[in-house]
């Protein structure tokens, strides 16, 4: 009996012998984990229906070039990515363009953190659409200088071209956004498109940690000028 | 296990229930089959999953509300995870709002009759604000209604009704302007409801007065109808209903029943062509045994334990069971197969793969391996039993017809010949067949089951089980028995045995086999080669042994050692024949195999020992034919001069033309020339024959040459001088041997000639015998002459006269000079001696006279003189 409780005893001693241990490592790994999350960059994509928000997200995505047309209502893609040696992950937000769906527009806007600005260059009217889409952005967002690149679709139709390149180069210009041209069906500068923005996104993102750390006024100067808008 | 799979994109990300949904990721299983799990926001979608390709599924979402993971479990690579998130929501449904319905699997409760009156909590004024919505569908995220009002609730009859939440649910877009319209609208509805009942009838008056005059219609239809219908109407329309009810549920039933056997019908024969395989399975097993197409039972067996292994169908039962007893059979059969032998490997291979494939319990290979090493056992046996009878019955056989053939030719016999042959082939065969076997067995590429290693140590003792046996055998083949036939034959069968050894073992070489059963197998070829040789060696033996027989005393040619006859020659041909032979045959070694002589083994020095054997035996051989006394020995006992024509008296069968003297002579020369030719001749075979030099047999034999020349020296001198001698003293004082005081000594007395007469025999003889070598016998010979004067000289009184004293002198000197060739310093001094004792002549007269009678000997006797000091080849 008694030796029964002397080596029930003595078992427990070694598994909280062995406890710290464990629950340590645990610790750790519990710790680490969050810390191993790659920083995440969230990516919206805006444009009038049919320029190619979804072939570029998907051909970025999966290399795959989608023919057939399917308007998007709102889709969602996530997966990780190595920026400049560092491994981040993309979430990417994929928006309808169709005007039925511009009123729920503002709500995606919001969570946003860096726009690819679509349009073709076969079609005028969505050319014409990006200054809409960069107001309402800007309204939302409330920051000039939000990360935002002007994405001149389809441009393996050069021969079908309607909209000029110095046009476009033009309106960038005006924007102080960088601009350029891609082609969802032959992969041209798909990658470029996505990992500029995310660039941007990156270098703005630790501007603002330098901003809290450092200057107060700074942000207090911003926010008063919210209010005031 | 592949990869799990991922989910990366959700197209749409959010939707009420059924939202058709495109989901993209990675490793979203490799076909439409792998797919096994689906979950959009925990709610199961598998059902309506449609597998793309292994990044693409569609599905629709379910009834599931709030945002959550998408979740795709695979066979191939198990749950997976999703870094995107698909949020669901219900959509409040408008009468004019185009919407599908998720209907909820679970039954609803079943009410009797009529509908649930639909709860009042169910009902929502359409808009108490008045507003039109339509075409405003802008949502407002409900989360951040959620955060925004904890505990506040949208629904209007809620007791938690938060303003707040209601209109940004609803109103999210509607301008500051229309709400206050619609809070104008709201206060007037609320003072509205104020103003009483009375207002209400007031406002309605019309419908209340229409609604009254429908009532009164009602009523007076009813009565109308209560009139024509008599006051119960309905035990009537019961009645007609119950009828209707039977006549229907017959028919039905009627109709439900052929219905039902049509469906049990065509589902029987769905079953049949769909079951098509199975039913007509054990037919096919039994069709393919018999044509012998083992795989395609093993595939069918294989397909249908696949399809139909766990089920439940009784009828698919029975039938599996009539297979599972056909397969058994099979393997029963397959199993006597593979273990009745002979069989060849391919085939033996081919059953044991089929009966791993056929879950055959036990282990095949193995099975097979231990067959074959048993079959070789026994194999090897019964061609030992087949021989040994064969050989029985031969040896019978000829014992009856010809008895004398006494010798048989035991252990060279053409039987054991073809006995070894025939094992070697099944050696070989056999374990050609064995060892790769059990090399594939050991790889694993037969093994249903992963071989366990002490079947290493098993396998490596049957092989030598096996080998052991064979070598056993061919001990017993080839090495006892003893028996005899010619040279030729023993060596061509001696050759070929070998040869079938040798192509075992190189065949057991090229099978890469333990060295353990190598080096038994190569021990039995080195110890075949030490036995030929050991038999050649002794067939040599017994050759030069029988050489005795062979002498006929005929001189071959005259050599440096005096005239020999063929034995000499003969001895050399025979050790070069077994030398050669013994080269020809055993000496190379095959392939890996230890060379046959090597420092201090046991072949050299049997090698050695026989040489030795045969060489001291052709010693006494030699010895044999010289000192054999009983030959015509008395007919020799007469004195040296008489023996001389002896040639000539005696009858010539006796013999064979030589006396025995002479026979000795030649028995020495041939010693002689043995020792000096012949032994170098061996030795020089021996070097280029690269074998060990037999260095201490040629020094016996070389003593043994020698001691057997001087012996024989000995001897012919004996038989020779001592007659001779004898004969001195005699013919000394044959006549008077005291002269005449004054007679005048003209000439030595005759016993001087006789002595030189007896010399130019004996020289004559031996020259012609001996050449060069008779020197010696001669000077032996004076030597004891001279002796024997030497002793008459001393024991003769002193010369009393002077012309005895010169007589004696006179002869002295006259022998001298006869055998002046062949005095020996001892034989001189003997002489000296015998002149010591005669007194010195006086006169000068007396030596002149001297001289004079030498110069007349020598003129006298040239002739003599010349024979004595030549020989034959100066002449």
């Amino acid at each position: 009996m008694i030796s029964a409780i002397a080596y029930q005893l003595s078992t427990k001693f070694l598994e909280e012998q062995k406890c710290p241990h464990k629950c340590g490592f645990a610790h750790n790994k519990m710790s680490k984990k969050p810390a191993a999350q790659p920083t995440l960059h969230k990516v919206i994509m805006v444009g009038s229906g049919g320029v190619g928000k979804s072939a570029l997200t998907l051909q970025f995505m999966y290399d795959e070039f989608v023919e057939d047309y399917e308007p998007t209502k709102a889709d969602s893609y996530r997966k990780k990515v190595v920026l400049d040696g560092e491994e981040v992950q993309i979430d990417i937000l994929d928006t309808a363009g169709q005007e039925d769906y511009a009123a729920i527009r503002d709500n995606y806007f919001r969570s946003g953190e860096g726009f690819l600005c679509v349009f073709s260059i076969t079609e005028p009217e969505s050319f014409d659409a990006t200054q809409e889409f960069r107001e309402q952005i800007l309204r939302v967002k409330n920051d000039e200088n939000i990360p935002f690149l002007l994405v001149g679709n389809k441009s393996d139709l050069a021969e079908k071209r309607r909209v000029p390149l110095d046009v476009c180069r033009e309106r960038a210009q005006q924007w102080q956004v960088p601009y350029v041209e891609t082609s969802a069906k032959t992969r041209d500068n798909v990658d470029k498109v996505f990992f500029d923005l995310m660039r941007e996104i990156r270098s703005r993102k630790s501007d603002d940690s330098r901003a809290t750390n450092g200057d107060v006024k700074k942000r207090k100067g911003k926010k008063i000028k919210c209010t005031i808008l | 296990m592949g990869p799990p799979p991922v989910v990366t994109g959700i197209s749409p990300k959010e939707g009420p229930p059924g939202t058709r949904v495109t989901i993209r990721g990675e490793f979203l299983g490799t076909s439409a089959v792998d797919v096994i799990g689906l979950k959009i926001c925990g709610c199961d979608c598998l059902l309506s999953a449609e597998w793309k390709s292994k990044n693409k599924i569609v599905a629709r979402s379910g009834p599931c509300k709030g945002r959550g993971d998408i979740i795709v479990t695979t066979r191939s690579g198990g749950e997976g995870t999703s870094t995107v998130q698909f949020r669901g929501y219900h959509e409040s449904i408008g009468p004019v709002k185009e919407s599908a319905v998720w209907v909820e699997e679970a039954a609803p409760p079943s009410v009797p009759w009529g509908r649930r009156p639909m709860s009042p909590t169910a009902y929502t004024p359409p808009d108490p604000l008045g507003l039109s919505t339509e075409g405003d569908d802008c949502k407002f995220p409900e989360e951040e209604l959620h955060e925004m009002f904890p505990d506040g609730s949208g629904k209007l009859s809620d007791d938690n009704f938060q303003p707040g939440w209601y209109l940004l649910e609803h109103h999210s877009n509607t301008s500051f302007e229309d709400l206050k319209a619609g809070m104008v609208f709201l206060q007037r509805k609320v003072e509205g409801q104020k103003e009483g009942q009375l207002t209400f009838l007031k406002a309605n008056t019309g419908a209340v007065m229409d609604q009254l005059d429908r009532l009164v219609l009602l009523k007076n239809m009813y009565e109308e109808d209560q009139r024509k219908n008599g006051k119960e109407p309905l035990p009537s329309l019961q009645a007609a209903i119950e009828e209707s009810i039977t006549l229907a549920d017959s028919l039905f039933s009627e109709i439900l029943s052929r219905k039902e056997n049509a469906d049990k019908t065509r589902e029987a024969l769905l079953l049949l062509t769909r079951h098509k395989f199975l039913f007509q399975l054990p037919a096919s097993i039994d069709r393919n045994i018999r044509k012998k197409e083992y795989d395609l039972v093993v595939n069918d067996y294989t397909r249908v334990k696949n399809l139909f292994g766990n089920t439940d169908v009784k009828l698919f039962q029975k039938i599996l069971d009539e297979i599972d007893k056909k397969i058994v059979d099979l393997k029963e059969k397959l199993y006597n197969r593979m273990k009745t032998m002979p069989i060849n490997v391919q085939e033996q291979t081919k059953y044991i793969r089929l009966l791993i494939s056929l879950n055959w319990e036990g282990d095949a290979a193995w099975v097979a391996i231990t067959a074959r090493k048993d079959y070789l056992m026994n194999l090897m046996n019964k061609v030992k039993d087949h021989f040994k009878h064969k050989e029985e019955q031969e040896s019978n056989e000829k014992g009856k017809r010809k008895s004398r053939e006494s010798e048989s030719e035991g252990c060279w016999s053409v039987v054991r010949m073809s006995w070894c042959g025939a094992m070697c082939g099944a050696l070989s065969s056999e374990l050609h067949a064995l060892w790769p076997l059990a090399r594939r067995y050991f790889a694993g590429e037969l093994a249903g089951e992963p071989a366990k290693p002490e079947r290493h140590a098993d396998l490596k003792e049957m092989i030598i089980a096996g080998v052991e046996l064979f070598s056993e055998h061919m001990r017993a083949c080839l090495m006892s028995g003893g028996g005899s036939v010619s040279g030729d034959a023993m060596r061509v069968r001696l050759v070929a045995n070998l040869r079938h050894l040798r192509e075992a073992y190189e065949s057991l070489l090229k099978l890469d086999l333990p060295s353990q059963p190598l080096s038994i197998v190569e021990k039995v070829i080195f110890d075949y080669r030490v036995y030929g040789m050991t038999v050649l060696l002794q067939r040599a033996h017994k050759r030069v042994k029988g050489l005795v027989d062979k002498e006929t005393w005929k001189i071959e040619e005259f050599s440096d050692y005096g005239a020999i006859t063929n034995l000499p020659h003969l001895l050399e041909q025979y050790m070069n024949d077994a030398l050669s032979a013994i080269h020809k045959c055993v000496f190379s070694g095959g392939r890996r195999e230890s060379p046959l002589f090597t420092d201090g083994s046991e072949p050299t020095a049997a090698l050695h020992k026989h040489t030795q054997q045969i060489l001291l035996a052709y010693v006494s051989v030699l010895e044999n034919l010289a000192l054999n006394h009983d030959q015509g020995f008395n007919n020799t006992s007469l004195s040296v001069a008489l023996d001389q024509p002896l040639d000539e008296t005696a009858p010539p069968s006796e013999g064979e033309g030589r006396n025995w003297q002479q026979r000795l002579l030649v028995a020495a020369a041939n010693a002689h020339f043995t020792r000096r030719v012949t032994l170098a001749n061996i030795t020089t075979a021996y070097d280029n024959l690269t074998f060990p030099k037999p260095t201490q047999a040629l020094q016996v034999t070389k003593e043994a040459l020698s001691s057997l020349e001087s012996s024989i020296a000995e001897t012919y001198l004996e038989h020779k001088g001592d007659p001779l001698v004898g004969t001195i003293e005699p013919s000394m004082y044959m006549g008077r041997h005291t002269t005449p005081e004054n007679a005048s000594v003209d000439d030595a007395r005759p016993y001087v000639y006789e002595i030189i007469n007896n010399l130019i025999a004996v020289h004559a003889e031996v020259d012609s015998v001996s050449g060069v070598a008779s020197a010696r016998y001669l000077r032996d010979l004076c030597e004891t002459v001279c002796e024997e004067l030497a002793r008459l000289a001393a024991c003769a009184p002193p010369a009393a006269s002077r012309a005895a004293a010169f007589r004696a002198r006179l002869e002295y000197t006259l022998l001298h000079i006869a055998c002046a060739e062949h005095l020996t310093r001892k034989a001189e001094n003997h002489l000296m001696e015998a002149l010591a004792g005669i007194p010195p002549l006086e006169s000068d007269e007396d030596k002149k006279r001297m001289e004079t009678l030498v110069d007349g000997f020598k003129k006298r006797m040239h002739l003599q003189l010349a024979s004595l000091n030549c020989n034959m080849e100066t002449v």
